[in-house]
């Protein structure tokens, strides 16, 4: 219903955006987009590994997820351009079945995922962007408004952004600040929920099921007071041609982070407390604890080469700092090939590396005194490396149609992603750009 | 850090050349030169963003999630 509301006011405000800034100018200007396009993607993702946050440091990281995303562009006179972009994420893992690893048909084991209820969700989002062009074409200003939505998360994004050109376009500034306020509607592991409502032992769960090692399982366990996270991001770019045949850009970021930062479901067990477990599956200590702020920092450049008719160079690298102990290099290079002039090879290879946060420690070596506390393996120190080749097909003519719909690109990508701790994901992109007549 | 101020003055340094006139830029304009990410890469910057502690000055996030899964 929130959702719904949310959806109709974005509509609305954008309309309203629309009439609002119909231009008197008569002189003839090229328009910003000479026709709507329409982009369909769709996104198929797979990982797998050991290391499950859900169940504290170890466990199946299995999680599968089909992305279908529906992106429209179109003119509203010569100078504004309205997007919007719709995407579902739907997506079945480990992370959601063993929050409650109990209330499947076999026995609790946190390297097999429940089949429970939790198995599987939806996640939905709907991004608006208007986007106005000076007369001159050198200044861009845009507004975006934005809403996700999935079982325990809801996300409402505003954002604008500026961009000056210069230097007969070969330059370019630009300016871009995002809020979001996201609201957790959290879910905790099942063994721990009876420990803040007062139930205890009592609980079903625990009369239903027989608890092996520590018998007197008692966590002191409290839900988080808030579940409100607001973030607060500004990006700087400077992009600029520097010959007939070579481009860069500089990308400064700062994002500044507040509220609940910890994901409720995420177990943690500490060293200095005996284990308890029903089936195989070993009950939580307590859910993992972060700071309630954030400060992270990311530089990033990109350096483009046009080599010649057949071939192109695209590089980028990022470091990145945060004040939780996280630093961190990518790097990427990719080489479009121009096998004919409608086909377009591109080979690609990515490295990242990261420090590991002040907060993280693998499963059991946490100590129930500590303050703050994670087994996540997303903040652990370590490097991937990223494989990946894609295949495009260019009609610059658009003569192939569908209904009113002239096919301008189609584009398909594999991805492999392997850590060196483990975990290791596939994914297939494939894409349909169409232009409307 | 040292490395990426070098870079920025570099970088500044090239904004005197000579500007690149709008007839000259036809390499430049060639649609694997731009200098934003693919939209074929958006659903992968995603599930980076996600499982990776580093995210940003990559073109932004563009919605959001609490990337917990």
């Amino acid at each position: 219903m929130k959702m719904k509301k949310v959806i109709i006011l974005l509509v609305i405000m954008l309309s309203g955006i629309s009439y609002a800034q119909q231009d008197s100018t008569t002189v003839y200007k090229k328009r910003v987009l000479e026709k709507t396009e329409v982009d369909f993607l769709f996104n198929y993702y797979a990982q797998d590994g050991d290391n499950a946050a859900v169940s504290g440091g170890i466990g199946t990281e299995e999680l599968t997820d089909i992305v279908p995303n529906f992106i429209v562009r179109m003119p509203l006179n010569d100078d504004d351009v309205l997007t919007v972009d719709f995407g579902v994420s739907a997506y079945s893992s480990a992370s959601t079945s063993n929050v409650d690893p109990f209330d499947g048909n076999q026995p609790a084991d946190p390297f097999q995922a429940s089949t429970g209820a939790s198995e599987s969700d939806l996640w939905l989002n709907l991004t608006g962007i208007y986007s106005h062009s000076s007369d001159d074409r050198n200044s861009i200003w845009s507004g975006k408004l934005s809403v996700s939505s999935e079982y325990d998360y809801f996300s409402v994004g505003l954002g604008g952004s500026y961009t000056k050109l210069f230097n007969e376009k070969n330059t370019e500034l630009s300016i871009n600040a995002n809020v979001y306020i996201d609201t957790w509607n959290a879910i905790y592991p099942r063994e721990l929920r009876p420990f803040d409502n007062g139930l205890g032992l009592s609980d079903p769960l625990f009369t239903n099921n027989t608890i092996t090692g520590n018998a007197n399982y008692n966590p002191d366990f409290k839900e988080f007071d808030s579940e409100g996270r607001n973030s607060y991001s500004l990006s700087l770019g400077f992009s600029q041609i520097i010959n007939k045949n070579i481009q860069g850009a500089l990308l400064f970021d700062v994002v500044q982070q507040d509220g609940l930062l910890s994901t409720p479901f995420q177990r943690v067990y500490f060293s200095d407390i005996v284990d308890s477990f029903i089936d195989n599956f070993q009950l939580a200590d307590d859910v993992e604890r972060l700071p309630d702020s954030r400060f992270k920092i990311a530089f990033g450049g990109r350096l483009n080469f046009y080599l010649n008719e057949v071939f192109v160079l695209r590089t980028y690298y990022r470091y990145y700092f945060d004040d939780w102990g996280v630093q961190s290099h990518t790097a990427s290079i990719e080489l479009p090939i121009k096998i004919t002039n409608k086909f377009t090879l591109y080979p690609t290879y990515r490295y990242y590396d990261q420090t590991a946060a002040d907060y993280f420690a693998p499963y059991e070596t946490h100590l129930s005194t500590d303050e703050f506390y994670t087994s996540d393996y997303d903040l652990s120190e370590y490097n991937a490396n990223q494989f990946g080749f894609g295949v495009s097909y260019t009609d610059i003519f658009s003569k192939f149609h569908i209904w009113k719909l002239g096919l301008k690109r189609i584009d398909l990508k594999y991805n492999n992603y392997k850590r060196n701790t483990g975990l290791s994901a596939n994914n297939i992109a494939l894409g349909f750009s169409f232009v409307l007549d | 850090m040292k490395k990426i101020i070098i870079v920025v003055f570099i970088m500044s340094g090239l904004t005197s050349c000579v500007a690149v006139k709008e007839y000259e830029k036809i390499n430049l304009n060639d649609p694997d030169m731009v200098l934003s990410q693919s939209k074929i890469d958006k659903s992968e910057t995603t599930f980076q963003s996600y499982r990776e502690a580093a995210s940003g000055a990559n073109g932004g996030k563009t919605g959001g999630g609490c990337g917990c899964n």
